[in-house]
């Protein structure tokens, strides 16, 4: 079975593409910006233009728009391919390739919204402990539960908390099934992990 | 490319509206179908942008396959993949991008990123074949208020815009003054049919001035005044103010023949297209100087996804393609080469 994954939740766009599980050929880039335009030549520079039986996509939380963009992609290519569409919370790979290095409990802290960081325990076995949290930079070094600490914001909270090991990591879609089966999820809607700004734009 | 009609797969998301068509050459709208989110932007009197994007997010491609199925094509069978890359909203204007995108690439068919405003421009060439280049073209949706001639795909000239506000935006402004509720213009357009329409004295903005332009944010402005006077029933206010926005639309029109160059028509497109004053006013305006009056049906008139399958289908047609790596263009005005105008902003 081949199998497309997918990560643009954070400055990472990447791309991946999978047989039986091996890693057949895969992109990652740290874009920033320009999801929306980099992601699809991407799949389209993989054998074959990417195609698979089941597409695997980060449901975020992370950057609002690049979870869109990268669950916009993974359904349209599965319309037309016939593929099943699975999706997989962020953190969940954050902390899946930092047990790859370090099989131990760890703490995954990622840069969120507003100033503040999303925050989840990854127990012994890898899976969640507790629910996704989204704190303020203390608050999220006050609760993290264990000694290692991966993600984006893994030196920040590790050198506020005064104690631990950062492992600072973003998503990377190569790396996708190194994921418990467990935290796929079918149906896939995005996690945004914190309220939308009802803003609206600036009145003329 | 066949030999038969080209059939276009239309892909709309710039604003509220997701939608999604299939158009082929020979103007069918083999299906078409259309998610309003009105409900989602309603309690906040206008269209807030990470709400509208979530809502495309999650909208869209469950509607793109209703289309397909309601249609019963397969995507394969599809020519041409045609999404909006803006101008808009650009969370929203990502989603379907990214999505006609994808379905490009997996299906192996060329992308087209369309202007939304493209769209609108040539909507009038779906709904009447005999419309032929060059013709005058008055815009006016919620977010934009123009005089064009549209020479050709993708050759706009630029002649009018607004300063301020747009016409279709004025209409909302006066729907929320008088507590009408969100989307306004129909609202006004009603509540209007009961009203004296020179019950209440209001400005009409530069009228007779020599400048082309547009301008209603004086307009909006009397009418909350007069409503806050207590002084007038809300049927004359929505009555004389549609009556003051179509006296400046109908000044600026004629301003505009009077310098452009020959055209074949009068063309009325976008969402206050669907305001039946609007209509017969410029029907008049035209038939007095021997043009031809051509205005798409009303569900052609608002967002929809048919217009952008059309542009989609004219660009297809003289062998346009874009890359996959296209931006979304949160602006991007018909006519670059035009004159800025101070104020005009994003509705340029
Ligand atoms: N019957 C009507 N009378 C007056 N205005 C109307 C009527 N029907 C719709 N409108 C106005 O048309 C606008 C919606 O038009 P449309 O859907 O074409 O544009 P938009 O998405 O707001 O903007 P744009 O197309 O510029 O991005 C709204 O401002 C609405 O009030």
């Amino acid at each position: 079975m081949r199998v497309l994954a997918i990560d643009c939740a954070t400055e990472n766009c990447s791309a991946a593409l999978f047989s039986n599980g091996e890693l057949i050929d895969g992109r990652c880039e740290r874009l920033g910006r320009g999801h929306a335009e980099r992601l699809v030549p991407m799949i389209a520079e993989l054998p074959d233009k990417g195609r698979a039986d089941r597409v695997i996509v980060s449901l975020g939380p992370g950057s609002f728009t690049g979870v869109r963009i990268g669950l916009a992609a993974a359904r349209a290519l599965a319309l037309v391919w016939k593929a099943e569409t699975l999706g997989y919370p962020t953190l969940a790979l954050i902390a899946a390739m930092a047990r790859e290095a370090h099989p131990e409990a760890v703490s995954v802290a990622m840069t969120g919204g507003h100033g503040e960081w999303f925050l989840q325990d990854f127990g012994p076995d890898g899976l969640p402990q507790g629910e996704l949290a989204s704190l303020p930079p203390q608050a999220a070094a006050d609760v993290a539960r264990h000694h290692r600490v991966a993600g984006s914001e893994a030196e920040a909270l590790v050198a506020r908390r005064g104690s631990g090991s950062a492992v600072p990591l973003l998503p990377d879609a190569r790396y996708v099934p190194l994921l418990s089966s467990s935290v796929l999820l079918q149906n896939p809607a995005p996690l945004y992990g914190r309220a939308p700004d009802a803003k609206l734009p600036a009145a003329s | 490319m066949t030999n038969g009609p080209a059939l276009v797969l239309g892909i709309e998301s710039s604003c509220d509206e997701t939608a999604a068509a299939l158009v082929t050459s020979e103007r069918r709208i083999l299906a078409q179908k259309i998610a309003s989110q009105d409900d989602v932007h309603a309690p906040y009197g206008g269209v807030v942008p990470e709400f509208a994007a979530r809502a495309h997010a999650e909208r869209l491609a469950p509607l793109i396959e209703a289309v397909l199925d309601e249609a019963e094509i397969e995507i394969r069978d599809v020519d041409a993949v045609a999404a909006t890359a803006g101008p808009g909203l650009i969370g929203g204007v990502m989603v379907g991008l990214v999505t006609g995108k994808a379905l490009a690439t997996a299906s192996g068919k060329p992308l087209i990123a369309i202007n939304h405003l493209e769209g609108h421009a040539l909507s009038p060439r779906l709904a009447d074949p005999t419309l032929q280049f060059p013709y005058a073209l008055l815009l006016v949706s919620g977010g934009h208020c123009q005089i064009l001639r549209v020479e050709g795909v993708g050759r706009y000239q630029r002649l009018a815009t607004t300063i301020d506000d747009a016409l279709g935006e004025a209409f909302d402004k006066t729907a929320k003054i008088l507590g009408l509720g969100y989307p306004g213009g129909p609202a006004v357009e009603r509540l209007a049919q009961q009203g004296d329409p020179r019950g209440v004295p209001l400005p009409r903005p530069l009228v007779g001035k020599r400048e082309p332009h547009f301008s209603f944010a004086g307009l909006k402005s009397a009418v909350l005044r007069a409503h806050e006077s207590g002084n007038y029933a809300p049927a004359d206010l929505a009555a004389s103010f549609q009556q003051a926005a179509i006296d400046c639309v109908l000044d600026r029109m004629q301003r505009s023949l009077e310098t452009m160059d020959e055209v074949t028509a009068l063309v009325v497109a976008g969402g206050v297209a669907a305001n039946t004053r609007v209509r017969t006013e410029l029907e008049q305006c035209a038939a007095s100087r021997g043009l031809r009056f051509v205005a798409p049906p009303l569900k052609l008139c608002t967002d929809n996804a048919a217009m952008i399958a059309w542009a989609g289908i004219e660009r297809f047609a003289k062998g346009e393609a874009s890359p996959l790596d296209v931006p979304a263009r949160p602006r991007w005005p018909l006519d670059p080469g035009a004159e800025p105008v101070r104020g005009a902003g994003a509705k340029a």
